[in-house]
């Protein structure tokens, strides 16, 4: 009986020789697709098997990236190239502030064309049908120019510039009072005019955002201290030349990070800092799994219901590689019709969860990409397991 | 190089007829099954040839070991003792991808069709003609394939599945894909079992005329006394011997 070796070059050249061997047979080409649709209602089952199993790994997958992109939000909507913060914030959800003074130092280093000041506080939203306040995260900036991206720069300054106005995040989780342009909302006491959306999004932590001028903060607390400060470099200047006049002319209780950096910290620390990268990969693994088996089952039967036919084949002089890849080519059917089942799943989950959670769960081309290798490799090596019992089937019994 | 074509440099592959000398020359052939420690012996010191354009039939009573030496000869069990010589190939020791060249020269017809139930009669046989080289064209096939079928009887099911046909009409197509490629031997077990006289007729008419036109050789284990009249040669065998041949 042959045995499946694990190393993966020796694998994969093995589904190459079997695909060579079976594409070399012309006319066989398609022939794996006949036999396993010969029987449409067992081809749907295991369709909808391996669909469900593709749904878990894009679901689990979603979820993950969900979560990291949301609480890594703020890295990637920065409109700078440098992004400078307190050395103690050592992830995007730690509230340790700047000393303001090191803005305006940072605006007469070489290089700089300007800094953009970004403070955060937590405030009150109150809800006017049931008076009842609710958490919300203010940003605030000078209303000048955008040091985030968070729609039309025109729109929201002209809003913002309005003294005590506000933009509320439409993509807040639906649990905040409806917003209506041009309306009062009451923020820790205070009346604000509602000027208009924004689109950021929440995170695990924060469901909703306002953003407002810093007056408006200030407003409220005129003690309030930026939580970072975005930095836009002159024209000519050399991003690391920047960076390095910054790191010598200030003290060291500050750390400075390109936006993607930024971004990269937040989802090594999001990852570092909980085993959610383990926990959704568990998982996905169980989706592989689910996938694997059923793939696995189907195609053992499909083999077993034509041994004698196989062995026919052995008989007549096929080689042990055509028959993997009338098997492989049955594989790959399974993977492309349960994938095709599993991404509409996924599509209809994805927007179902993205409506509850207003985490930022989105099918990607990356993550098409990998769920379909998953799938594949998936059928694939069922099918090869599946195959010993081809390799065990004995042309002689046939006498 | 195709994997059909890389297996072709390990013998003939498409010289399907063209051999010449003995078809068959097995020489004090045994073959047991059980183990080392127990084993059971089948065939007991078997002599046997079969010259070109011979068309033999194998009898006996069951347990004889007709089947066993019949898959000897088709390269489908390794030979334990003695020597057998297939289309000049000598099949002791033989590698098993020697085996399946051999095998490729050889027309198998056993008692079960073994028809895949989701290919048409027509890609059954193309099938089977994908392993000479070179491939038929699509054309060339269908021309091929009516031309083994129209004699069957079967020239209007070459697009019918196995579910479309009767068992009868299954064993004929059967008995086509085994002669599509037109082997210099054809081993056939118990090929008419499930015919009417006049398909066996026919298909005992159609081994003839292969035998006769491309100088092949045919072994056929049958039980039917009606058709050893058409054999050039009728051989017995009991408890594992060749016991008589004329």
């Amino acid at each position: 009986m042959r045995k499946l070796v694990s190393k993966p070059s020796v694998f994969a050249a093995s589904i190459w020789g079997s695909l060579g061997a079976y594409l070399s047979v012309r006319s066989s080409f398609g022939m794996g697709v006949r036999l396993i649709s010969f029987n449409p209602i067992r081809l749907l089952a295991a369709f909808a098997g391996i669909a469900v199993a593709v749904t878990v790994m894009f679901v689990e997958l979603g979820l993950l990236t969900g979560l990291l992109n949301s609480q890594a939000l703020m890295a990637s909507v920065i409109r700078g190239e440098l992004v400078v913060m307190s050395e103690a914030r050592t992830h995007l959800h730690k509230w340790d502030n700047m000393n303001p003074i090191r803005i305006n130092q940072i605006t007469a280093v070489e290089g700089v064309e300007e800094i953009i000041p970004v403070y955060q506080r937590n405030m009150g939203l109150r809800d006017p049908d049931t008076n009842a306040v609710r958490r919300i995260l203010a940003l605030a900036f000078p209303p000048e120019d955008l040091p985030i991206a968070i729609g039309d720069p025109e729109v929201i300054i002209q809003a913002l510039t309005t003294p005590n106005t506000i933009l509320f995040d439409r993509r807040s989780r639906p649990i905040y009072a409806e917003m209506v342009i041009g309306e009062e909302a009451e923020i820790n006491d205070q009346p604000y005019r509602v000027g208009g959306f924004v689109d950021l999004g929440p995170d695990i932590i924060h469901d909703g955002i306002v953003v407002m001028s810093d007056a408006s903060l200030f407003g409220h607390d005129p003690n309030v201290r930026p939580i970072m400060g975005v930095i836009r470099i002159s024209e000519g200047a050399v991003l690391e030349d920047v960076r390095g006049n910054i790191v010598t002319s200030l003290p060291d209780d500050i750390s400075i990070f390109t936006p993607d950096e930024l971004h990269r910290r937040e989802i090594e620390f999001t990852l570092g800092s909980a085993p959610i990268g383990f926990l959704f990969g568990i998982g996905m693994l169980a989706g592989l799994v689910i996938g694997s088996i059923t793939c696995y089952q189907i195609l053992f039967n499909e083999i077993v219901d034509r041994l004698r036919q196989y062995a026919t084949l052995k008989a007549m002089g096929f080689s042990e590689m055509f028959l993997r890849g009338v098997i492989v080519e049955q594989a790959l059917l399974l993977a492309v019709g349960g994938f095709a089942g599993g991404l509409v799943f996924a599509w209809v989950s994805y927007a179902y969860i993205a409506n509850r959670t207003a985490l930022a769960v989105k099918i990607s081309a990356g993550s098409i990409t990998f769920i379909f290798v998953l799938a594949a490799g998936m059928c694939i090596a069922a099918g090869l397991l599946a195959l010993r019992r081809v390799s065990a089937a004995d042309p002689a019994e046939l006498y | 190089m195709s994997a059909v074509a890389a297996d072709a440099q390990h013998g003939e592959v498409s010289s399907q007829g063209s051999h010449t000398g003995p078809m068959v020359v097995a020489r004090g052939v045994e073959y047991a099954f059980g183990t080392d420690a127990n084993p059971k012996p089948i065939l007991k010191s078997v002599d046997f040839t079969l010259e070109p354009g011979e068309f033999v039939i194998l009898t006996g009573p069951s347990g004889a070991g007709k089947t066993t030496l019949m898959s000897l000869i088709g390269a489908l069990r390794t030979v334990q003792t003695g020597s057998i010589k297939v289309l000049g190939t000598e099949l002791e020791g033989l590698s098993p991808i020697g085996q399946r060249d051999v095998r490729r020269r050889i027309g198998f017809i056993f008692q079960d069709h073994n028809l895949f139930d989701a290919l048409t009669a027509f890609q059954t046989l193309r099938l089977a003609m994908e392993l000479i080289e070179p491939h038929p064209s699509y054309d060339e096939a269908l021309v091929r394939a009516r031309a083994i079928m129209e004699p069957l009887g079967m020239a209007e099911e070459l697009n019918s599945q196995p579910g479309q046909l009767s068992g009868g009409q299954k064993q004929r197509v059967a008995i086509a894909r085994a002669l599509i490629n037109e082997p210099a031997l054809i081993l056939a077990d118990e090929p008419t079992a499930s015919l009417d006289q006049g398909s066996a007729g026919a298909v005992i008419g159609i081994v003839r005329e292969r035998i006769t036109r491309s100088r092949a050789a045919a072994l056929m284990v049958t039980h039917d006394t009606r058709l050893f009249s058409v054999a050039d040669r009728v051989v017995r065998m009991e408890d594992g011997r060749v016991t008589d041949s004329n």
